[in-house]
């Protein structure tokens, strides 16, 4: 962050980046893509079921292909995110095309498991380019979020406009003390909503007429969610800003015991006004009296 | 059948009760060592023992919810973290079914990690030879408990030293076999020492669950006592053979165990090393079998065993690139100009 960037004085605390094991289920998409590339290698080539491969020249590409794309479909399935399948449809159709155009059919089988391990390495230089665009400033009045590889995004939010702190920490940040903190604000900027949806068909009549019916029912159910570059994605060490983050929004938010504290002088003030409008009222007459006298 | 009556009938049943015992106490032992090399490394590789921590802890928690979930407690909640595992049960059913998930709890994850190995090492393997006898002594039930031991053992031993680490299932076994062998231990490695939690606290805890409930344990001995009748009945020796079974799963994790140990001894070993250095000795390992088995397969060079070759060549290289880095990168004493030219130029100064 530049100093031109900076508030009246504002210090900044830290500056963060995410884990490079936080982005595991991107990574893993890639690590998939390696295993399955070494595996088509050495079914095809060094395994007791070599010959299978060699029936028809376009069966392990068929395999291949099949397998990559079942892998995508349940990925997505299980991410609900579907660029995932199309990422490997895309994977998939580029290897197709490669090996067609250089009629590489015939050859070994040795083009499209390199492919797919290349595949998989640019893959993760793209996940670690994406990784390094993420940059979290906290400083003592706010917490920047920095992102974004062609459109930079950014969010600066307020320690007295978070309302809430979500943080969770999976298997992988425990065991490498990273985790992933969502600040929630006031406006609910930071929550997501989990949805489930339930149907039932029903047919009614023969074969000459029938009637269709669906029925259904949605439900949502609000979660602390965010883009990675709007929450502290699997900041390290994860325990250490938590702590952090947490004094900066307890030094920002009114507590219960200050509120009370200002009730308590309000209330003394309140008081203290009172009694001197008693005093007021009860030297007024006695000034007045006097004063009536002098006049006359 | 020879033997004597009083040998069939009182001590026979006891030799394969001793020969698990045995075999548990030096899985005990070796369980033991590995907490003591990890507790060296601790300070350095706190992520590698917390995954250890978490292999264990979940083993555990499984073991638990075993427990709740034969004795029909249910499980209400289960939780595992790389701290601490929580298994809760539905019901509170107490008596034997609460001893019976206890005793899950504390001997499960010993062989529990072990049966998995080992299912995966029949699948590998196709099976186990089984020596039995007719005979039913004392002696007898300790030779052919040991036998059975032994062929597990050899052919172990045998399928680790012609282990091909470029076959994708031998080496998902031997991944396996590495992250079991490092979670194979109920008792937890802390970030920080809040109590003593070693062998002989593992060891009260079940002694203290046995002397809790005297009853249940000797109608266990009663029922181990039953069996073996009944296989001197039916001149069968699955009673010895029943046995054996633990007799494998306490061997296998000692084989688990003793290859995570040779890995933890590695990265301890490395640790020594300064700087960026250490990255060779990991770099060697992997890149010396490779190199190893390209020789054999672009040259056709066709020598029995070739398998085991790549092995010894992986081995004996990683330990010389350790020891030579350790050697020459290590020595505090060592000058950068030799002695003789840097008293030369002292005395010139």
């Amino acid at each position: 962050m530049e100093q031109d960037e900076l508030l009246n004085n504002e210090k900044i605390e830290k500056v963060l980046s995410p884990h490079p094991l936080s982005f595991m289920k991107y990574q893993s998409l890639c690590i998939f893509l390696i295993i399955w590339g070494l595996l088509s290698l050495w079914l095809a080539n060094f395994s007791e079921y070599k010959d299978l491969f060699t029936i028809n020249e376009w069966f392990p590409i068929v395999v291949w292909a099949l397998v990559i794309l079942a892998v995508g479909v349940l990925a997505s399935i299980v991410a609900i995110r579907w660029l995932i399948f199309f990422m490997y449809l895309g994977i998939v159709l580029l290897g197709i095309g490669l090996v067609i155009w250089q009629n590489w059919i015939q050859g070994p089988w040795i083009v499209l498991p390199i492919y797919t391990v290349a595949m998989s390495f640019i893959g993760f230089l793209l996940v670690e380019w994406f990784r390094i665009s993420h940059k979290y400033i906290i400083s003592n009045h706010r917490i920047v979020f920095k992102g974004g590889i062609i459109t930079k995004e950014e969010r600066t939010l307020r320690y007295d406009k978070i309302s809430d702190i979500n943080s969770k920490q999976g298997i992988l940040g425990q065991i490498f003390s990273f985790g992933t903190i969502i600040p929630i604000s006031q406006s609910g900027f930071g929550l997501g909503a989990d949805q489930s949806f339930a149907a039932g068909g029903v047919q009614l009549g023969d074969k000459k007429a029938k009637f269709l019916g669906l029925f259904g029912g949605g439900r949502e159910v609000q979660t602390p969610r965010a883009r990675s570059y709007y929450e502290l994605h699997g900041v390290y060490p994860y325990k250490e800003i938590k702590k952090l983050v947490e004094s900066m929004v307890q030094g920002s938010v009114i507590t219960q015991y200050q509120q009370e504290q200002v009730e308590f002088q309000k209330e003394q003030v309140d008081i203290q006004k009172q009694m001197r409008d008693l005093l007021k009222m009860q030297n007024g007459p006695k000034t007045g009296g006097k004063n009536d006298k002098e006049d006359e | 059948m020879n033997g004597s009556p009083v040998d069939i009938i009182i001590f026979a049943p006891l030799a394969p009760i001793f020969g698990v015992a045995l075999l548990w106490f030096i899985q005990l032992l070796f369980i033991e060592f590995q907490k003591l090399l990890l507790s060296k490394i601790k300070r350095n590789h706190q992520a590698f023992c917390r995954f250890t921590n978490f292999i264990g802890i979940l083993f555990q928690s499984i073991c638990h919810a075993l427990g709740f979930t034969v004795t029909k407690s249910g499980i209400a909640h289960f939780k595992v973290t790389v701290d601490y595992g929580r298994v809760k049960p539905k019901k509170n059913r107490k008596g034997l079914f609460e001893w019976i998930s206890n005793s899950f709890l504390f001997i499960g994850p010993f062989f529990l990690p072990a049966l998995l190995i080992l299912g995966c090492f029949v699948l590998i393997n196709g099976g186990i030879d089984v020596t039995s006898s007719v005979n039913y002594t004392f002696a007898e039930g300790v030779i052919n408990f040991f036998s059975n031991v032994y062929v597990l053992l050899e052919k172990f031993i045998i399928l680790l030293v012609r282990i091909d680490l470029l076959h994708p299932v031998q080496l998902a076994f031997f991944i396996l076999l590495v992250f079991l062998g490092l979670g194979i231990r109920p008792s937890y490695i802390g970030e920080d020492k809040r109590r003593k939690v070693d062998m002989m606290y593992d060891l009260r805890n079940i002694w203290s669950h046995i002397t809790r409930k005297p009853l249940y344990v000797i109608l266990l001995f009663l029922l181990a006592y039953v069996l073996s009748y009944l296989s001197v009945l039916f001149n069968t020796n699955w009673y010895v053979f029943l046995f054996s079974i633990l007799g494998w799963l306490s061997v296998t994790s000692i084989v688990a165990l003793f290859i995570a140990q040779v890995i933890i001894l590695l990265i301890k070993t490395t640790d020594e090393i300064p700087g960026r250095l250490k990255i060779l000795t990991y770099i060697t390992l992997p890149l010396s079998y490779i190199i190893m088995r390209m020789i054999f397969f672009v040259f056709s060079v066709e020598i029995y065993g070739y398998k085991t070759i790549s092995l010894l060549v992986m081995i004996l290289s990683t330990v010389l690139v350790t020891f030579l880095l350790l050697y020459y990168k290590t020595n505090k004493f060592k000058t950068k100009i030799n002695m003789k030219s840097l008293k030369k130029k002292t005395k010139e100064t």
